[in-house]
């Protein structure tokens, strides 16, 4: 099963750029100046790339913090990351700075880490749970924020922010591809630096902190480190829901291991999921869907499904 | 080199002080709710206070092996988030004696068919030999084990007390309980709390003279063929 899973997952990322509207025969895309060319080395490569990366921090995101607050209902937006960026991407929509949107949007997500983690060091004590709770308060903040956004903006506007929300994959050339790659292997570089202490985290708090661990501190890192990376992926992309909060599940069905063990799979099907799904967004009818839709419709059964067909333990 | 506790007052315990040396072993007793496992987590660092020392150190401010290796707490139940986390990859988490090999803790408790096993499918009894395999491998200066007995049925009762009684490899044995007969029979010292405070310190033999007994249970508790009993 695994085996199927891996074997069809690298055909399906060797073969996603050659699919899409635009026909590429091989014999044309040896010539470096045709149209064929330029179409896949410009545009089709890029977004599988970008979508791989993407899905690959949200999934390895999701995981994360699943583990660190001990809540299977966590995602890497659940600490107000992705409200962050949506509220300050509107602003930019709405002062006429469309085009810097993805800094905005960076601006946003780091603005709402900075304010979560001064709070953070506020507590008393360690408490994951008051920090969750900070984080879910922040994002309807933040929603309603956007609602005035909203009401203050005309029709064009309203019509960006929403596309926003909905999640692109949209790119041209690779600039954001370099940046994101290095985002994604500093993130998984962190993740294995903390292995160890990470599956002392699968326990409990109590037996973590007595083998050493210094559970406050690991806890912020990681969830820092996360909220970094889901900041750069959310400002180019959007917030794509779901894949953070469906892959690591999936792959604890599948696997039947501990998450400590899942972490390249995480990072690794997670793209895999998003390269899928932008496929099928890219070449069902005749415009493209709205990425995020396509992963709730893809990912929403599949996942019902593999609830059902578990085996009790 | 010793764990040391002074004058140590929350809401719950007050101006505690006792201390214990390396290599030497105690019992803390006392009635549901007086604060006994509220001192273990004192001591361990877990709740902070400067009021406590252990070879040097203060449990709650320092980190990492300086820590581990002077003080563990073994609590009375096994919490693990993870639906997957097997026994050993459990076990391997403390696994700072490296004298003792993972297989042989487990034999030496008798649970090696547990070994593959994922942690939050056992029972509370064998979740609680498992504790036991851990706090063997981790093998602390001191290990305070909290209702070590509390889930297990006879044999393997039997078996702990054996082990409690008769392990050399841990250095120091702090076991909190609420089985006067297991404190009898392992004869060590015994540290009394009542409503937070400590009242009696002192010898197993002290402790378990009938006429302390008396005095103290009101007469509930009696010595039968050199085993204490309650009498309903």
């Amino acid at each position: 099963m695994r085996k199927i899973f891996l074997l069809f997952s690298l055909l399906l990322l060797i073969t996603a750029p050659f699919f899409g509207e635009i026909d590429l025969p091989l014999n044309m895309l040896l010539q470096s100046t045709s149209m064929e060319h330029q179409v896949l080395f410009k545009l089709r490569l890029p977004r599988v790339l970008l979508a791989f990366f993407v899905g690959g921090i949200l999934s390895l995101g999701g995981l994360v913090f699943q583990v660190v607050f001990r809540n299977p209902m966590s995602t890497p937006f659940t600490l107000g990351v992705a409200s962050g960026a949506t509220l300050f991407t509107a602003i930019a929509i709405i002062a006429g700075f469309s085009t810097l949107g993805p800094l905005f949007a960076f601006t946003g997500a780091m603005l709402t880490v900075i304010v979560l983690f001064a709070i953070a060091a506020r507590f008393q004590s360690y408490d994951p749970t008051a920090l969750l709770l900070v984080g879910i308060a922040l994002s309807f903040f933040y929603a309603a924020a956007l609602m005035v956004m909203f009401y203050l903006s005309t029709l064009q506007e309203s019509y960006e922010i929403m596309r926003f929300t909905m999640g692109s994959l949209d790119v041209v050339g690779f600039g954001n591809i370099w940046l994101l790659g290095a985002v994604s292997a500093l993130l998984l570089w962190l993740v294995h630096y903390y292995h160890h202490a990470f599956q002392a985290l699968l326990t409990s708090y109590e037996f973590a902190f007595l083998q050493g661990i210094h559970v406050k501190k690991l806890s912020h890192i990681l969830l820092l480190g996360v909220s970094v990376a889901v900041g750069v992926a959310v400002s180019m992309t959007g917030p794509i829901g779901f894949v953070g909060l469906i892959i690591p599940h999936i792959l604890k069905t599948l696997y039947h291991t501990s998450a400590d063990k899942l972490l390249w799979q995480s990072f690794y099907y997670g793209g895999v999921f998003l390269v899928l799904s932008d496929l099928i967004a890219r070449n069902l009818g005749e415009s493209n869907l709205p990425i995020g839709v396509v992963t709730s419709f893809v990912g929403a059964p599949f996942f019902i499904y593999l609830l059902l067909r578990r085996k009790h333990i | 080199m010793a764990l040391q506790i002074s004058n140590y007052s929350n809401g719950i315990l007050h101006n505690v002080s006792f201390s214990v040396k390396r290599g030497e072993n105690l019992i803390i007793l006392g009635a549901n709710g007086v604060g006994k496992s509220t001192l273990a987590k004192v001591l361990c660092g877990l709740l902070p206070s400067n009021a406590v020392k252990i070879d040097g150190i203060i449990p709650s401010q320092t980190y990492g092996e300086a820590r581990a290796k002077r003080i563990n707490y073994i609590p009375p139940k096994l919490e693990i988030f993870d639906s997957y986390l097997q026994v050993q990859e459990f076990l391997a988490l403390s696994h700072f004696n490296k004298t003792l090999t993972i297989e042989e803790a487990l034999a030496q408790l008798n649970i090696t068919h547990l070994k593959t096993d994922p942690c939050q499918i056992l029972s509370s009894g064998e979740s609680q030999l498992v504790l036991t395999a851990s706090a063997l491998l981790h093998r602390a200066n001191y290990t305070l084990f909290d209702e070590p007995t509390a889930n297990l049925d006879p044999s393997r009762m039997k078996r702990l007390f054996t082990l409690l009684k008769h392990d050399t490899t841990l250095p120091s044995k702090l076991i909190i309980t609420h089985n006067l007969d297991l404190a009898y029979r392992l004869g060590f010292e015994i540290l009394y709390l009542e409503e937070g405070q400590v009242t009696f310190h002192g010898s197993s033999q002290r402790f378990f003279d009938q006429a302390h007994l008396d005095r103290r249970y009101g007469g509930s508790i009696k010595k039968i063929n050199n085993h204490v009993v309650v009498t309903l």
